[in-house]
């Protein structure tokens, strides 16, 4: 799907088209539900995850700026937000910014120009995956459980300082697979 | 920036775009990226790997269910964001705001509309009034008396008649809003019977009235003018201004 054939559906989903939003849904699901799953470790809670996502998506498509990016970061950001917000729910955390504005989401989503096509960020999965087993944990619960630094550190038992060593050094080695 | 000060923002960058810095670090990081171009540029890097993590997972397709249950959530989910809480609470306070300005807004005019239609009935008034002193300017065999007392100067045109009469007065001093002038028809027993009451004009050097009164007009001796509350009184009460012979 192209860029300007999202750009259009999502405009549709804007005017109330069931159809239009279901060919997104058909589209996206499996990344949405994948991402929700990760973070949640339960298939019940991903899956009310992977909904609320989508109604966000439903409700407010007209926040989706084409001219800033592609759908799916857009939608996936809404997504690692709404599933962390679970998290910390159930952990009792506070909870991150606005979840429920997707607006938000454009935040953290790099510059268009910045980003590479959707083939090169697949390989970060393998980089992920090159990564030794103490950089991708901290990779892990950063990102993907949504601690700080600090709380790694109490999770993990380990000093601050080695949080923020490893962490540095696992993007830093993202950075270099990625850009080979 | 010296390599120094700039290294400590750096090397919190890669966290950051994992949204994992610390607060106060995120913060003191934010304040720098503002002034820092390559910062800017670095976080642009990182948060290009971020927002490939979030594809860097295998897709896992959702149950065939999941399509159905939000197919028929979908009507009333817009529905229910159309029609927010907020909103549905705030809508009867701006409704009676509304309807508040309006009423305002009519009083306002209802008011302003009356004050038109008195200054229309009083310069109607005073117009009749110097019509009807013309009229007399003009009509053979009025008497006319000088008027000379206190300052005041002017001339009683009388017509015995008809029983009309118009009195004009120079250099009538101006009178507080409580009080008006009473001009009185004087009989041969010095009693006294009300003909009207009138306040000098502000714009004008000098005042007129004039009236075709109910009264005989040869039944009486004089006429005078006394400063008496507003509205007027059965007798009078106040400052004699003037007493005019017939």
């Amino acid at each position: 799907m192209s860029d300007l054939e999202e750009a259009k559906l999502a405009t549709q989903v804007a005017q109330g088209n069931e159809k239009a939003f279901l060919t997104l849904y058909d589209r996206y699901s499996s990344r949405v539900h994948a991402l929700t799953l990760h973070i949640l470790h339960d298939p019940m809670m991903a899956e009310e995850a992977t909904q609320d996502t989508f109604l966000k998506l439903w409700n407010r498509a007209h926040s989706y700026l084409p001219e800033r990016g592609s759908l799916l970061p857009w939608l996936l950001t809404i997504a690692r937000r709404v599933a962390l917000d679970r998290l910390r729910l159930e952990a009792r955390r506070p909870l991150l910014s606005d979840a429920d504005d997707p607006d938000e989401a454009w935040q953290s989503i790099p510059d268009r120009n910045t980003l590479s096509e959707e083939h090169r960020w697949r390989s970060l999965y393998f980089a992920v995956q090159s990564l030794s087993s103490e950089h991708r944990q901290v990779i892990d619960l950063a990102y993907y459980q949504g601690l700080s630094q600090t709380e790694i550190a109490e999770t993990l038992g380990w000093p601050l300082g080695t949080v923020k060593t490893r962490l540095r050094a696992a993007m830093q080695q993202l950075r270099r697979e990625w850009s080979r | 920036m010296p390599l120094k000060k700039h290294t400590p923002f750096i090397e919190n960058i890669p966290a950051y775009a994992l949204g994992s810095l610390d607060v106060e670090d995120a913060f003191a990081l934010e304040n720098h990226l503002k002034t820092c171009a390559s910062c800017r540029s670095e976080l642009a890097a990182y948060r290009a790997i971020s927002a490939g993590l979030l594809t860097a997972i295998p897709p896992k397709s959702p149950p065939a269910s999941l399509r159905r249950q939000l197919q028929i959530k979908l009507p009333s989910a817009r529905r229910l964001f159309r029609v927010p809480v907020q909103w549905s609470f705030a809508q009867p306070a701006l409704v009676i705001m509304a309807l508040g300005v309006l009423l305002f807004f009519n009083v306002v005019s209802i008011l302003q509309l009356r004050s038109l239609q008195q200054q229309q009935a009083q310069l109607s008034h005073k117009l009749q009034s110097e019509q009807t002193a013309l009229a007399l300017l003009s009509y053979p065999g009025v008497k006319v008396i000088p008027i000379e007392t206190n300052g005041i100067t002017g001339t009683l045109l009388l017509d015995g008649d008809r029983n009309a009469l118009a009195l004009f007065a120079w250099n009538l001093p101006q009178l507080p809003d409580n009080q008006t002038y009473q001009v009185w028809l004087i009989d041969s027993q010095a009693e006294r019977v009300s003909l009207g009451v009138f306040r000098p004009e502000p714009s004008l050097p000098f005042t007129s009235f004039s009236i075709i009164s109910s009264e005989n007009l040869s039944n009486f001796v004089g006429l005078g003018v006394t400063v008496e509350p507003s509205g007027g009184s059965s007798h009078p009460t106040g400052t004699r201004l003037l007493i005019v012979n017939f």
